[in-house]
């Protein structure tokens, strides 16, 4: 092959496609998508069911009606097919990083030595039977054309018996029995072609260039050579998006959250499928909130991982939701996702095995929403002396080494249980030595919840000071003692130095 | 990524070919190429190295988690069974938090990665740290109640942590017992993950889905110094029995010995009025003497 070769994929009734895509549920029904409000709207297009009744496009939604009165009418969604249309580019990027974004239901893709990657007599036919796979995994009734212009692969697109595939070359030939309507000349150049008795493009094509230049223009030339199968637009491939986006416009505006989760749902496991069909995964969700009358509302989650599990990201939306109301009616939403790499995880032979990353990322998110971001993490230890003091952070263990390493021997070291936030005491003491003599937790109503304290010391080591702080505003100064009681059980308290309260904070064991 | 397509070459031989690992195959040379110098002259041939990793999966998979606490890796044969549930049961001072530290510094010390659910928010991260818990391998949960705690397990234990330990703290218990049914749920995951599961509670809890139950008795505390000398804790110790355990008569114990110092104390100063508190070590010293030690 030594010139492109084009690939478009089609959607027929795109509006409609699109739609459907967004409910599924309405696939069986008697479905037309009309523009306009009330009863000036007009059908754009219909369901087969709906087609069979009679309806037909630009009929009204009151004749629409009357023939089919089971009849289910959604306006044209701009969120729906949007999403739609970047779902079919994925589709197309799936198979070609070259593709271009034609809207409406288009999309061009170069193909040009695909075809060594499919097997057969035409390999460019399996790769078309792919394509349309691909699309119909995606959810799309798609056509697809080949051929080495662009605008051959879209008339052979639109075409009966998909995939279509125009050899090179043979364009001018697969064009010339096709209504001239099909290359979609001007309206006042579709009528002079008429008055002359043009009515193919082939027989457009065999009309002599010069004369159709010289009479028709530069509109005309550029038809002309359409018509003879000479494309010169090239393919304008699109960047990669930065943002994946699924939403819709709610037929009745939602004013509790279930239902909207319930919609929402199905909007997030389309927005995965279509990263996980890149290799990606969502780093950052947003959610926009189109509100009845007239408003909006946007919020963005953080999550610790890039995941794109379902669950884990509806609950966080759920989470969301619960904690900072919309305050008005849901009439239409879009849901966002910045994607990133997922973690890969490094595989281990001789060590331990490493967790993985994925997993990981949705239980994390889990945990977050089960807990609290303040709740989950690695801890670390903070400057200072002050036991009760700690610091999370995000936990991302470092790789498992190599070789797993021998277990160390243990020392039976004793720990210590914080008591976090230190649990009020009334202590007797001696008053030469500040010795505690007994100690009893001092009754609240938090105290019930708390470990109860309460005995004669047995023994009683200390004082051991602890100082920090002391050039702040806030200086802390304590007389630490390790107390066994006669009840029972080794305990570390401490008096305050300043207000002479005493405190619990630890337990030995 | 070289052990995956080795390992599918060595373990998932497309059906009907011819699969002879040779000492000299390419497979072999590239795998060697690739490792680092001290593993490659381990690697002798394929057929080795294939039986090799047969034999460390299927031992790492029945194989337990050591505690490095002696005297529950005693009784338990070597350390945490790997897919079962060990409930520690123990009063306050009983050893119980210095097992469950232990443990965690036990699985971290090798690479492992550990989950800690603390519902008494009882750790203490320097300490942790100075008894030798490698702090970045270490999942930190705190949750409020009982409910939560086993909702979190439940997650941790599904995304293939090797070792979960479960702290209920000091009692009252928040949430009391817990519905068995949720045991039995984290039981299951913990067997389904081939993880090591351990519960640190203050009375029973997981009624019939331990598969070892251990008691801690009250610790007797360690004391230097004695008469009207300067006290001074030097540790605890207190004994472990089995209560339950498949394939063991209950009753069996050992001993636990918990010192706060790896090292024998120095004797304690004599009570001079005025003088004792200038002369005797504070807190932070104790402390930086004993990361001194554990970081050795």
């Amino acid at each position: 092959m030594s010139g492109p070769r084009i690939a478009c994929l089609y959607l027929p009734l795109f509006p409609l496609a699109a739609r459907l895509r967004s409910e599924p549920e309405l696939l069986r029904e008697a479905v037309v998508v009309t523009e306009g409000n009330g009863n000036a709207a007009r059908v754009v297009a219909g369901t087969r069911l709906a087609r069979e009744s009679g309806i037909k496009p630009g009929h009204t939604l009151p004749q629409a009606r009357a023939l089919c009165p089971k009849l289910v009418a959604r306006p044209r969604d701009e969120d729906c097919e949007r999403t739609a249309q970047e779902a079919l580019l994925e589709v197309a990027e799936s198979f070609s990083p070259r593709v271009e974004d034609e809207g409406d239901g288009v999309a061009y893709l170069g193909v040009e030595g695909l075809d060594r990657h499919f097997k057969g007599e035409t390999p460019e036919r399996s790769l078309g039977c792919s394509l349309l796979a691909a699309a119909d995994k995606a959810g799309f009734p798609a056509r697809v054309g080949i051929a080495s212009s662009k605008l051959a692969a879209r008339v052979a697109a639109g075409l009966p018996g998909s995939p279509v595939v125009v050899p090179e070359g043979e364009e001018a030939d697969f064009l010339a029995p096709l209504p001239l309507a099909r290359l979609a000349p001007e309206v006042d150049l579709a009528a002079t072609l008429e008055s002359w008795g043009v009515r193919s493009v082939g027989d457009f094509a065999r009309l002599p260039r010069e004369r159709v230049s010289s009479r028709l223009g530069r509109v005309g030339r550029e038809l002309h050579a359409t018509a003879r199968g000479l494309d010169s637009r090239p393919l304008i491939p699109r960047e990669p998006p930065q943002v994946f986006h699924e939403g819709m416009n709610l037929e009745w505006p939602l004013v509790s959250l279930e239902p909207f989760l319930f919609v929402g749902r199905a909007a997030l496991e389309r927005l995965c499928e279509r990263l996980e069909s890149a290799g990606l995964a969502c780093q950052r969700l947003g959610l926009e909130l189109r509100l009845e009358p007239d408003g909006h509302q946007t919020r963005t989650i953080d999550l610790p991982a890039p995941t794109r599990d379902v669950k884990t990201l509806l609950t966080l939306l759920r989470l969301s939701l619960e904690e900072q109301q919309p305050g008005a009616p849901v009439a239409g939403f879009t849901l966002l996702a910045w994607p990133d790499r997922p973690r890969e995880a490094q595989l281990s032979m001789y060590g331990p095995t490493a967790l993985p990353p994925d997993k990981l990322a949705t239980t994390l998110a889990r945990l977050f929403a089960l807990l609290g971001p303040d709740r989950v993490g690695s801890p670390r230890a903070v400057d200072g002396h002050r036991p009760e003091r700690f610091a999370l952070v995000e936990y991302a263990p470092p790789p498992p080494p190599e070789v797993r390493r021998e277990p160390r021997t243990g020392r039976g070291l004793l720990a210590v249980r914080v008591l976090r936030p230190p649990l009020g005491l009334e202590v007797i003491s001696v008053i030469s030595d500040g010795q505690p003599q007994e100690v009893r937790t001092i009754v609240s109503d938090e105290s019930e919840k708390r470990p109860r304290i309460e005995g004669h010391v047995k023994i009683a080591s200390g004082p051991w000071g602890l100082e920090e702080g002391w050039w702040t505003e806030d200086p802390v100064g304590r007389e630490y003692w390790d107390v066994e009681l006669a009840t029972g059980g080794i305990y570390r308290i401490y008096r305050e130095r300043a207000s002479g309260e005493w405190f619990a904070d630890g337990i030995y064991d | 990524m070289v052990a995956e397509p080795l390992l599918r070459t060595f373990e998932e031989p497309e059906p009907g070919a011819d699969f002879r690992p040779s000492a000299t195959g390419p497979a072999l040379r590239r795998l060697r190429s690739v490792l680092p110098e001290d593993l490659r002259r381990h690697v002798r041939s394929a057929r080795e190295l294939d039986r090799g990793l047969r034999e460390a999966r299927r031992a790492e998979s029945e194989s337990s988690l050591p505690t490095a606490v002696p005297a529950l890796d005693r009784l338990l044969d070597g350390g945490l069974p790997r897919g079962q549930l060990v409930e520690l049961v123990g009063s306050r001072t009983s050893g119980r938090f210095s097992a469950v530290l232990a443990a965690l510094a036990a699985a971290t010390g090798v690479g492992e990665a550990a989950a800690l659910v603390d519902l008494g928010d009882a750790l203490d991260p320097a300490l942790a740290r100075d008894l030798g818990v490698d702090l970045q391998r270490l999942l930190w949960l705190r949750p409020v109640n009982l409910k939560q705690t086993l909702a979190a397990a439940e997650m941790v234990l599904a995304s293939g942590f090797p070792l979960v330990i479960l702290d209920l703290g000091a009692p009252p218990v928040r949430g009391g017992r817990g519905l068995e049914a949720a045991w039995l749920r984290i039981a299951r995951a913990a067997k389904a993950h081939n993880a090591a599961l351990l519960v640190s509670s203050p009375y029973r809890v997981s009624g019939t889905a331990a598969s070892v139950v251990l008691k801690a008795e009250r610790a007797r505390a360690a004391w230097q110094g004695e008469g009207h000398q300067v006290r001074l804790l030097s540790g605890a110790a207190s004994r472990l029995q089995i209560e339950k355990c498949r394939g063991k008569l209950p009753g069996q114990s050992e001993d636990l010995k918990l010192s706060l110092s790896p090292f024998p104390l120095p004797p304690a100063p004599s009570p001079v009025p005025g003088e004792g508190e200038k002369t005797r070590p504070t807190r932070v010293q104790r402390r930086e003497r004993l990361a001194a030690v554990a970081g050795g």
